[in-house]
């Protein structure tokens, strides 16, 4: 299957009082026809934003797509006409978000909502439109659609409306979605139930998926591809199988150290990353992971690393000491010890909200 | 819904109820009375017996319980008797002006609206950019200039430059609507301008805080053009607060242009009230206050029904 989506050196970065956040710092990673890629990371690490630069929706004018190329379909979007650019978004790339309560329109009946997309890219008549729209709510799990079109979005709950978000994604039949934290702001049966939805769809209708989470369970029951990211970058990049069976970055395997897991006794203790994410105005010389590493050797503060194939082309990690990780992981709970703590506070992957989101 | 109206319509009536005897009781508490402001205009001196027989032609000898009694009892008739100061009946004093005000405040509101949702929608959409900074200068001298100041240039451009002075006496828009329009259009600018800008910088505020909502970036994300997401996702939003700020400043037109109705030289209600004060012509100013109080609670009423129009999470009880 070919490439659809190729992100080459991407950087975006935003200007605020306290200097150029640099969000995105020249990342690249491509999504499959037909593959659902996950972006993992902490919260502020880039993700978001990541999407949100590929549908030029990064908001102005703080924000800037500085560099780097978005190749869709052969055609690099970053060079596309603010015209040519409204006809991929909805059309070419649906876009589902992390907050279903408020990212649909509270004053426009749920039909509206569905239906306009059709109308303006598939040039659909009204009734056409709305018969599509029954169909799309029948598909993502209503019994009654018909009469749920008429309704408002204050009506539903928060997995219906996320349900609402994802047929809305889907109308137009676009070979790609971006899922920004899709299921994050549910609770947790329902995230079950949405990201099972997704995965049915996905592959019934053989669309492209680019799921954002910080959440690895999520990844490793629907992802194929896994991009970890950290600080702006990429820090490691394998199949979902490979990554969790042989992490080789010391973030990814802090990542997985801090998920609980069913099958290991109740009493053993999740352990988290110490430290903070590092302040992206003012990032460190070197790995930007160093300060919270287990495996720093002594060049980390001056050379950074490069994302290098361990052991093939599958597998990348942004680690000089990728081999070390490797060799020290009998399972990603019996690897070395954390580190001393350096920050006063914990942070949990996912949890800490300094930079927002 | 039917319900709810006719609920709501009828809550007005306690309202107004105590808007009554605030207004009965407070005129008393002003010193002096119509029969002695009335004789002290007159060289003669007035003596105690003649004040006394005209109190009592007015009522007003008898206990404040009982004149306030009797006004009620008229209201609940719908009579609200005659002026103490000309003995005209009151509906009469007031229906001409009254429908004078009336069109004003119309013609102050359509033009308030028509430029303050543009120009505030335009400023909101070029925030911080020249466009941005033209439009608040002109609102902010909107605020800043009194109505009746922008009307007496008006005046004088129209007489100096163009040689025509707009007609001064009043005539009904059913009359001649030429006529009524050519006096009416003045004071309606100056006053609809000062009260854009009160609107404007509402819309603009709302409009901003709209476009940062999430369903706008999903509206963007569905690939929308930017002129359907600016008319059916973000303005619906934006009207909200505005819609209140233009029925407040509506009901105040009701009887708040004292100077700029001295400036046109329109008899309307603003004038009215202050004479009827001057004069403790007690019935009239009563009337007024009720009246202008049933405009507040009724516009008001009328935003609450609109307010459930536009946003659905309102439901009506």
């Amino acid at each position: 299957m070919g490439v659809l989506l190729s992100v080459q050196s991407l950087v975006t970065q935003f200007s605020t009082s306290s200097g150029i956040v640099r969000a995105v710092d020249g990342v690249s990673w491509d999504v499959d026809e037909g593959e659902t890629v996950a972006l993992v990371g902490e919260s502020g690490c880039g993700k978001s934003v990541t999407a949100l630069s590929i549908m030029r929706l990064v908001a102005q004018p703080a924000g800037r797509i500085v560099s780097g190329h978005v190749v869709f379909k052969g055609r690099d979007l970053l060079t596309l006409s603010e015209e040519e650019m409204r006809r991929v978004r909805g059309r070419e790339i649906g876009m589902i978000f992390q907050e279903p309560m408020t990212s649909l329109n509270p004053v426009l009946t749920v039909g509206r909502q569905l239906t306009e997309g059709l109308e303006i890219h598939l040039a659909m008549r009204q009734t056409d439109a709305r018969a599509r729209a029954v169909e799309l709510l029948g598909m993502v799990g209503f019994s009654d659609p018909a009469r749920r079109l008429t309704q408002y979005p204050h009506q539903f709950s928060g997995g219906m409306r996320q349900r609402i978000v994802i047929a809305m994604a889907l109308a137009c039949n676009p070979p790609l979605v971006l899922a920004d934290e899709p299921t994050t702001a549910l609770d947790v049966t329902i995230q079950a139930q949405i990201l099972e939805l997704m995965k049915a769809l996905s592959r019934r209708l053989g669309v492209a998926m680019l799921i954002i989470t910080h959440n690895l369970g999520v990844v490793a029951r629907y992802a194929d591809r896994v991009n970890v990211m950290y600080a702006g970058r990429i820090v490691e990049r394998a199949s979902a199988r490979e990554l969790y069976r042989n992490p080789r970055h010391p973030y990814t395997l802090g990542l997985l150290r801090s998920v609980p897991r069913l099958d290991e006794p109740r009493r053993a203790r999740l352990q988290p990353i110490e430290g903070q994410p590092p302040d992206l105005t003012r990032l460190p010389t070197g790995c930007s992971f160093r300060p919270r590493c287990a495996f720093r050797v002594e060049y980390c503060a001056t050379e950074e690393p490069p994302l290098r194939e361990v052991p093939d082309a599958t597998h990348v990690s942004a680690c000089w000491e990728a081999e070390r990780v490797g060799s020290s992981n009998g399972g990603p709970r019996n690897g070395p010890p954390s580190p001393p703590a350096l920050g006063s506070t914990s942070a949990q992957p996912g949890r800490s909200s300094r930079h927002g989101e | 819904m039917t319900k709810y109206v006719v609920k709501r319509l009828l809550l007005m009536i306690p309202t107004l109820v105590g808007v009554a005897v605030l207004v009965f009781f407070l005129m008393r508490v002003v010193p002096g009375d119509v029969v002695e402001l009335r004789f002290a205009g007159e060289s003669s001196f007035a003596s105690k017996e003649n004040l006394d027989k005209e109190r009592a032609r007015l009522g007003l000898d008898k206990p404040l319980w009982k004149q306030f009694v009797d006004w009620m009892g008229g209201i609940a008739r719908l009579d609200f008797g005659v002026s103490m100061w000309t003995g005209a009946p009151i509906i009469e004093e007031i229906r001409l002006r009254f429908a004078l005000s009336l069109q004003l405040a119309i013609m102050s509101t359509l033009i308030a609206v028509l430029l303050a949702i543009p120009l505030g929608v335009l400023a909101a959409l070029k925030q911080d950019t020249w466009v941005d900074y033209a439009v608040r200068i002109f609102s902010i001298a909107g605020l800043a200039t009194p109505s009746f100041w922008l009307g007496i240039v008006f005046i004088l451009m129209l007489l100096i430059v163009f040689k025509w002075l707009p007609p001064m006496v009043y005539t009904p828009f059913w009359v001649n609507p030429v006529q009524n329009l050519a006096q009416l259009i003045w004071p309606a600018l100056a006053v609809g301008y000062r009260y854009s800008a009160v609107a404007m910088r509402m819309t603009r505020s709302a409009m901003l805080e709209v476009l940062r909502e999430d369903y706008i970036r999903t509206a963007r994300a569905k690939g929308l053009w930017e002129k359907l997401i600016l008319s059916r996702h973000a303005l619906k939003n934006a009207m909200l607060p505005v819609l209140t700020v233009i029925a407040l400043e509506f009901a105040f037109l009701m009887g708040g242009l004292v100077v700029t109705e001295q400036v046109f030289n329109l008899n309307g209600l603003g004038l009215l009230f202050v004479e009827s004060v001057a004069h403790r012509d007690y019935t009239l100013t009563q009337a007024l206050v009720l009246l202008v109080a049933a405009v507040f609670i009724f516009v008001n009423f009328l935003v609450e029904l609109a307010y459930a129009w536009i946003d659905p999470r309102i439901k009506f009880r």
